[in-house]
C-alpha cells in the first residue's frame, strides 16, 4: 500500500515534468502569456469542480482572511511565465534543477526568519548540504 | 543566456516556495481544493488582464494548435490532489522525495529523447554526476523532512 502510494506521488512529479515540457513549445507558439492562461484557465475551472464537490461544507469565507494570505495567485503565474521561457533554452532537467535550488533556498530563510506567518526554525544543516549538492548538480548540467 | 535563464528559474523557484508558504496558511483555513482554486483563478484573472494590454499578435492562437499541447493543467492539477492524500499516510518528507524523484526522472527522458517537441538534450556523463549530487540532496532533503515531521508532531 505504501508503495503504490509512494508510486502515485513519483508519477504526480512527473507530471509537473510533462506540464514543463508541454509550456515552452507552446510558449513559443502562441506566446508565453497565453501559455500561462491556458494553464491558469483550465486548472481554474479544474479546481472549481474539485471544491464544489469535494471540499468540506461550511470552510470559512475567503473575506475573512488576511488579504496578504490571498496572494498566491499573483506569484503563481511568474513561476508559470518563467517556466515558459526558460525550458526551451536550458532544458527541461535543468529547469528544474535551477527551480528546486531556488525552493530549498528560499524554504530555508522563510523558515530561519519565520516569514509569511510560518513557525521560526533555527537554519537547518541537512537542507543546507542539500543546497550544496544541488549546486553541484547544476555546474555539472551547465557543463554539459 | 544560459546563466540568465538558470538565474531566472532559481526566481520562479523561490517564487514557488512563498507561494507554498502563503498558500500553507489559506489551506489550513479554507481547505486545500478551496485555496487552489483561488490561486488559479487570480492567476487566470492576472494572465487575462497582462494579454489584453502586453500580448503582441501571434500567427497562432491557442485554438490553432494541437489539442494535446493544451494538456498542461491536466498533468498540474492531478498534482494537488494527489498530495492532499498522499501526505497524510506516507508523511510529508517521503512525498516530498518522490515528487523531485519524478520531476526529475520525468525531465531527463523528456531532453534525452526531445518529447513533445522539445529539443533533444542526450545524457551524458556530467549528466549522471548531476543525478548522483541530486540523489545526495534528496537523502538530506528526507533527513531534514523527518526532523520537521517530529518537531511538528
Amino acid at each position: 500500500m505504501q508503495f503504490i502510494l509512494i508510486l502515485i506521488v513519483v508519477m504526480g512529479g512527473m507530471g509537473l515534468s510533462v506540464e514543463a515540457g508541454l509550456l515552452g513549445p507552446l510558449g513559443g507558439e502562441v506566446g508565453e502569456l497565453w501559455a500561462t492562461f491556458s494553464v491558469f484557465g483550465v486548472g481554474a475551472a479544474l479546481t472549481f469542480m474539485l471544491m464544489l464537490f469535494f471540499s468540506p461544507r461550511n470552510s470559512p469565507s475567503f473575506f475573512k482572511q488576511p488579504s496578504w494570505t490571498l496572494l498566491g495567485g499573483v506569484l503563481g503565474p511568474v513561476y508559470v511565465v518563467i517556466l515558459t521561457f526558460t525550458a526551451p533554452v536550458i532544458g527541461i532537467a535543468m529547469t528544474m534543477i535551477s527551480i528546486l535550488m531556488g525552493q530549498i533556498a528560499k524554504s530555508l530563510l522563510i523558515d530561519h526568519y519565520g516569514l509569511f506567518g510560518s513557525q521560526h526554525r533555527q537554519i537547518d544543516r541537512k537542507r543546507l548540504m542539500a543546497l550544496f549538492f544541488i549546486v553541484i548538480a547544476l555546474i555539472l548540467m551547465a557543463q554539459g | 543566456m544560459t546563466i540568465i535563464m538558470i538565474i531566472l528559474a532559481v526566481i520562479g523557484g523561490a517564487t514557488l516556495s512563498i507561494q507554498a508558504a502563503i498558500n500553507g496558511q489559506l489551506g489550513s483555513k479554507v481547505g486545500v481544493f478551496r485555496c487552489a482554486f483561488l490561486t488559479f483563478s487570480v492567476g487566470a484573472l492576472i494572465t487575462g488582464l497582462l494579454i489584453f494590454y502586453f500580448e503582441p499578435r501571434h500567427a497562432l492562437t491557442l485554438l490553432d494548435v494541437p489539442k494535446w499541447q493544451l494538456l498542461g493543467a491536466m498533468c498540474g492539477v492531478p498534482y494537488i490532489v494527489i498530495m492532499v492524500f498522499a501526505v497524510q499516510r506516507i508523511g510529508t518528507a517521503v512525498a516530498t522525495v518522490a515528487v523531485i524523484f519524478g520531476q526529475l526522472f520525468m525531465s531527463m527522458l523528456i531532453d534525452n529523447f526531445g518529447w513533445l517537441g522539445n529539443d533533444v538534450i542526450a545524457f551524458s556523463p556530467s549528466r549522471i554526476g548531476a543525478v548522483i549530487c541530486l540523489g545526495i540532496a534528496l537523502y538530506f532533503i528526507h533527513a531534514s523532512g523527518k526532523d520537521t515531521a517530529k518537531t511538528e508532531s
